[in-house]
């Protein structure tokens, strides 16, 4: 179970990065969607291994992703979906091994069957549709880009891994908005590296960062990232505003969504303190 | 950082990033001013009694410009003898004032996480639970922060 758990986790990064480098609005939204599903697998299989009170961790392999057509990375999705069917025990009375084999088998007819598209998130061209930017803009969002897109995938695992360790409903509704979030933000600076052809995988999360000793501390640590997130969008917004209004208002309104994460984590730390003194 | 396409090559597929099943020595690179780290994972080949680096891989708690230099310097060592693996953190570290501090401060955790995986190497040679070094950072990367009062109290009050 360990191991589907992690071809789970594989499969749902390399169905997003599918979707990153997919230029077709319906092959997108379908491997969006998709994506979301092998999410909520990998959550269960994780859920499943708690239950069964079983060690593991968020440490996953490599996943290739470079490719001229899309049709190369839907037949390695494919192969994925494959090794994870081939580690369940699909018997009907399994109630979650024969859900997951119920849904590979219907996204690899619909992988099969997707129409092809040339991919240009590799070209390293830098450039964004419809806007001509700086070599300065260009070079700032490039590196906010891998920053932002990596820690978004970092506070998804981190939430995520919080989350599934504790029963307390009111801590619990914080993370589940602070993961939701995060999946949006990781979903747009990926498509927006796809659209600079400059995608990149995330790098594997240390054990560390999420199985937090001190809650507390890494909530007050959060929020100085948070705050340190925020001066990012606001110098990269003032960065790109002369060349690109329309990016300009994007990284205003990632930014102001971070106030709310912020008020959110202040919340949770009340909490804390309160349950500290009860 | 100023960016051509060999960088951004190392941001979006950093080489040698990852753990060893099982290495021969690990080694920490630390900067105490902001909780980032690196881990440096060796595996030690032995070609004619002198050691060298037969694989390795890092990890990293801290921004792109440490992932850029792990990806590049773990691809230097690779293939080093010892000794050789000791003058690339050497001439590493004469080169640290010629950058802008928050990227000195990255190659300088990086090039300690190196030196900490092959000193732990050798004195497991003569102690096989030998402890994995650390060595802490000595460039500063500035980094704010506003709620240090805040945690210092915290800390005391645990």
């Amino acid at each position: 179970m360990k191991n589907t758990m992690v071809k789970a986790h594989e499969a749902w990064l390399a169905t997003s990065m599918a979707a990153f480098m997919s230029a077709q609005t319906e092959n997108k939204q379908i491997l969006f969607d998709f994506s979301n599903i092998l999410f909520r697998h990998f959550n269960w299989l994780e859920n499943a291994l708690i239950e069964a009170d079983i060690a593991y961790s968020y440490d996953r392999d490599v996943i290739p992703v470079k490719v001229d057509k899309l049709s190369d990375m839907l037949a390695n999705i494919v192969q994925r979906f494959d090794e994870i069917v081939s580690l369940l025990d699909v018997k009907e009375e399994n109630a979650l091994d024969y859900r997951i084999s119920t849904d590979l088998a219907y996204m690899k007819e619909v992988l099969q069957n997707m129409e092809d598209e040339t991919v240009t998130a590799f070209s390293l061209e830098r450039t964004f549709p419809g806007v001509e930017l700086t070599e300065e803009a260009t070079d700032a969002l490039t590196l906010f880009l891998f920053e932002e897109t990596y820690k978004e995938y970092e506070l998804i695992l981190i939430y995520n891994y919080l989350k599934a360790h504790s029963s307390d409903a009111y801590l619990n509704r914080i993370f589940q908005i602070l993961i939701d979030e995060s999946l949006f933000h990781f979903k747009r600076f990926g498509d927006m590296g796809a659209h600079m052809g400059i995608l990149g995988v995330p790098r594997v999360v240390m054990k560390e960062l999420y199985q937090v000793e001190d809650v507390v501390k890494f909530l007050y640590d959060g929020i100085d990232e948070e705050l340190a997130a925020k001066e990012e969008c606001r110098k990269l917004s003032e960065a790109v505003a002369k060349d690109s209004p329309e990016l300009e208002k994007f990284f205003n309104f990632i930014n102001r969504q971070e106030n709310y994460h912020i008020a959110l984590m202040k919340d949770a730390l009340k909490h804390f303190e309160k349950i500290a003194n009860v | 950082m100023s960016m051509d396409a060999q960088l951004i090559e190392h941001m979006m597929n950093p080489k040698n990033y990852g753990s060893l099943e099982n290495p021969d020595a690990e080694g920490i690179g630390k900067n105490p001013e902001n909780g980032e780290k690196v881990a440096i994972y060796i595996a030690v080949g032995k070609d004619e009694e002198k050691p060298y680096i037969d694989d390795i891989r890092f990890q990293a708690i801290g921004c792109t410009t440490t992932v850029v230099a792990g990806s590049m310097l773990t691809e230097e060592a690779k293939g080093l003898n010892l000794t050789g693996v000791q003058n690339l953190v050497e001439a590493t570290m004469n080169l640290l004032d010629r950058l802008p501090p928050e990227d000195a401060a990255c190659s300088e955790m990086v090039a300690l996480a190196i030196k900490a995986a092959v000193d732990t190497y050798e004195k497991r040679l003569a102690e096989k639970d030998y402890p994995t070094i650390t060595y802490q950072v000595v460039n500063s990367c500035v980094v704010k922060e506003p709620h240090a009062e805040e945690e210092k109290q915290y800390e005391e009050g645990k």
